[in-house]
């Protein structure tokens, strides 16, 4: 019985040596991190800020990607051209971003200005009570457009462009053209987000306030306006990630998708460390490798379905008990 | 202790023990006006369903069979107050200890619990699921407590979700594990009641359960649902009843010592580490035989409405609603929500079947627009419960923090028990001089 054991331990690992093996496990740790980063960094900078776990950041990202669908499917038609197609989901990126990042702002403004100075537990009740409406409307408007909640927007996923669906070898692998552009949009945002956060007057107040919030008041800053900013981009963030979850066959655009990519997202941001954008993009690259070789796992040798699920919420549950604070968060703030 | 027999202080020891019983009896006052409002429910809701205005009745009131819910899920939400409301720390994972519970009941009734056969007594299990969520919690709590504020909060959902997926997963608990199992109506109910005397025990479930015809003589019959009702009442009854007393005692002072300033109880000399991981077992243990109970009586368990997150909600919703930290809160919030979902639902006994019946045709596809009012019955109202409590609850979390009860104590100045009592009877007193 151990020997059987030991031996499809070693077999496991003479098959995952295999070069073919490792470039398709590290294209498909690329793609889900690149996800997950979109997913999670939004939520790193509000919780990173304000300390607010918004738990309706999942149906932002559902929101997200049915607005983004919503306007891919009116623009493309069956006669344009694949750059142009390109270009319209930039569009439609854009549009989601401006409308997600107002409509953040609102809520900021509303509903969670009144609760800062009361427990962290009535911010979480707060947006949790938000998850609940956001999702019911929702459905309601998707059942009103004649479309199946529950199942993915196959409309929204047939306006990809051509050369994204078809299929490229990269070293041996075949892959998607669309995971290979998922890579290329999580780094143009991790990019803008860094560059945003380290070269910009906001990106100071932001880095200052997550560091030290009282001193950062006390030199004149006004956070308050500064919380509005970060939840509302933090909110057009995840529309973002939305957007491009919606053209991915993994995910699609359907309403549980909210509660899909909040679990995410929160293993991500907890994982990455409070106030640490860094963290936050390591902790995606960490998860998604997980999910990968736990994936891979899964197909080829263990006959357990929710292997790559479940490995990713015990790697959560390892890492804040021996790093509580995260991986690059601030020692004193897992504490408390 | 033996009666004292023809001794002189004999009238002075009745009379002590029954200033006792006074005492008791007017601390329990108000939780014995609860039961007896909840025990005539069933009854009243009969009669009230046989008056000319009875079909509104039945919109508006939950069913017997839904009340049924109400009991179970409203001592897991208690349960879950017990933790989150009397400590502080949000056990956002609590859901685990339920849905173990839960489909510990379905699995040995299926035969595939090693140890425990499928004709282990319904109670003797009840108390095993208990003891399995103890177990649970105190492993979950023994490298959680290190945690505090949200990382408390994510690290029991992590291990909720872990046990969430597994469940989702496990070849184990049936063919497709995704749909849950299910005992079946075939075979016995479980008999809630003392173990070993059948006149002493009643049968639970919708379809299998014990039903009493005409009891009282006044044309009430109880059916399965009422007599499940009873039942699992009465063991939430018992359960409450433990935990208020826990609440009270010593042991409670210092969970709530721990909620308002932990650094101050360590302080003081409390093992705090301790006295957290104790509460959360006595918690997970509640949390445990709700779950027992609703495998109990629906004979069916699925991973949507066991391990979920969005289960673990519920008892949230209901706490808020009902009152965090009141333990008898969220029980009434639970009963507020279950209310609001029964009024919403798609079911013939909701309203939107109710308008379609009653209103006219004509104002049925009346309306501007292109928008008939059927229309706006159909989008807005035909099971949308959800969209109406989630505003509900935004709504308390920000004009109503302390929830029902909570508010109710804050108006009385002190705890329900004690002060309404004392309330009716100045009411009342003033009146007469």
């Amino acid at each position: 019985m151990t020997d059987a054991a030991v031996l499809s331990v070693v077999d496991v690992l003479v098959d995952l040596l295999e070069p073919t093996t490792l470039v398709r496990i590290l294209l498909d740790a690329l793609s889900k991190s690149a996800l997950y980063v979109l997913i999670a960094s939004g939520l790193s900078l509000i919780f990173g800020l304000m300390g607010v776990l918004n738990f309706a950041h999942g149906s932002l990202t559902m929101l997200g990607a049915y607005l983004g669908g919503a306007v891919m499917v009116a623009l493309v038609s069956g006669s344009t051209s694949e750059p142009v197609q390109l270009l319209l989901f930039f569009v439609a990126i854009a549009a989601t971003f401006a409308a997600l990042t107002l409509l953040g702002g609102a809520v900021e403004m509303t509903l969670i200005r009144p609760i800062y100075d009361r427990e962290p537990l009535f911010q979480i009740l707060l947006t949790f009570g938000l998850v609940l409406v956001l999702d019911e409307l929702a459905r309601i408007a998707v059942e009103l457009y004649g479309l199946q909640p529950r199942s993915d927007w196959q409309a929204a996923l047939g306006t990809a462009p051509g050369f994204l669906s078809s299929r490229y070898t990269v070293a041996g692998v075949t892959t998607r053209g669309l995971y290979l552009f998922e890579v290329l949009i999580g780094a143009l945002v991790v990019a803008a987000i860094w560059a945003f956060l380290t070269r910009t007057r906001y990106g100071l107040y932001i880095r200052s306030g997550s560091e030290d919030s009282e001193m950062t008041r006390a030199l004149g800053i006004d956070v308050r306006r500064t919380f509005t900013v970060v939840f509302g981009l933090g909110s057009g963030l995840a529309g973002l990630a939305g957007v491009v979850l919606m053209w991915d066959p993994r995910f699609g655009a359907s309403v549980p998708l909210s509660v899909e990519t909040l679990l995410v997202a929160f293993v991500v941001v907890i994982i990455g460390g409070l106030g640490s954008f860094r963290g936050t993009v390591v902790a995606a690259g960490v998860v998604g490798l997980t999910d990968a070789l736990m994936t891979w796992l899964f197909i080829n040798h263990v006959d357990f379905a929710g292997l790559p699920e479940m490995v990713t919420f015990l790697v959560l549950v390892a890492v804040l008990i021996v790093r509580p604070q995260g991986l690059y968060g601030i020692a004193e703030v897992g504490g408390h | 202790m033996s009666e004292p027999t023809e001794t002189s202080d004999a009238p002075a020891v009745t009379d002590r023990r029954g200033a006792y019983v006074r005492r008791v009896l007017a601390d329990h006052a108000v939780h014995a006006a609860v039961v007896v409002a909840f025990a005539l429910y069933p009854i009243v809701y009969t009669v009230l369903g046989q008056t000319p205005l009875g079909s509104e009745f039945e919109v508006f009131l939950p069913r017997v069979h839904a009340m049924v819910a109400v009991l179970y899920i409203g001592l897991f939400a208690m349960s879950f107050d017990f933790i989150s409301g009397y400590t502080g720390y949000l056990s956002f994972g609590h859901a685990l200890f339920y849905g173990s519970g839960a489909y510990l009941v379905v699995l040995t009734a299926t035969d595939k619990v090693p140890l425990l056969g499928p004709d282990t007594p319904f109670m003797l299990l009840i108390l095993v699921a208990g003891l399995v969520a103890v177990a649970l919690a105190l492993a979950v709590g023994a490298v959680s407590f290190r945690l505090s504020g949200v990382y408390f909060a994510m690290i029991t959902l992590g291990f909720a979700e872990v046990a969430h997926v597994f469940i989702r997963n496990w070849d184990h608990v049936g063919s497709n594990p995704r749909d849950g199992a299910s005992i079946g109506a075939a075979g016995d109910a479980f008999a809630v009641g003392v173990p070993g005397i059948d006149a002493l025990q009643v049968g639970i479930g919708r379809l299998v359960g014990d039903e009493f015809g005409d009891v009282f003589g006044i044309g009430v019959e109880f059916g399965t649902a009422e007599v499940s009702y009873y039942a699992i009442g009465a063991v939430v009854l018992v359960c409450y009843l433990l935990m208020q007393r826990i609440i009270h005692s010593p042991f409670g002072r210092v969970m709530i010592a721990i909620r308002e300033n932990e650094e101050r109880a360590r302080a003081v000399g409390y093992d705090v580490f301790r006295f957290k991981l104790a509460a959360f077992a006595i918690s997970g243990f509640f949390a445990g035989v709700a779950g027992a109970l609703f495998a109990g009586y629906r004979r069916t368990v699925a991973p949507g409405n066991t391990f979920d997150l969005f289960f673990t909600a519920e008892a949230l919703l209901a706490a808020i609603v009902g009152g965090f930290g009141t333990l008898a809160g969220p029980l009434f919030g639970y009963l507020f929500n279950a209310s609001v979902e029964g009024v919403l639902s798609t079911e013939p006994h909701g309203i939107a079947r109710y308008l379609r019946d009653v209103l006219s045709e004509s104002t049925l596809s009346a309306g501007a627009g292109g928008v008939t009012v059927a229309d706006v019955i159909n989008v807005l109202v035909d099971g949308r419960a959800d969209l109406y409590l989630g505003i509900v609850f935004i709504l308390f979390v920000l004009y109503v923090p302390r929830g029902i009860l909570g508010t109710l104590r804050d108006r009385l100045g002190g705890h329900v028990a004690d002060r309404l009592p004392e309330r009716v009877r100045s009411r009342f007193r003033g009146r007469n001089e």
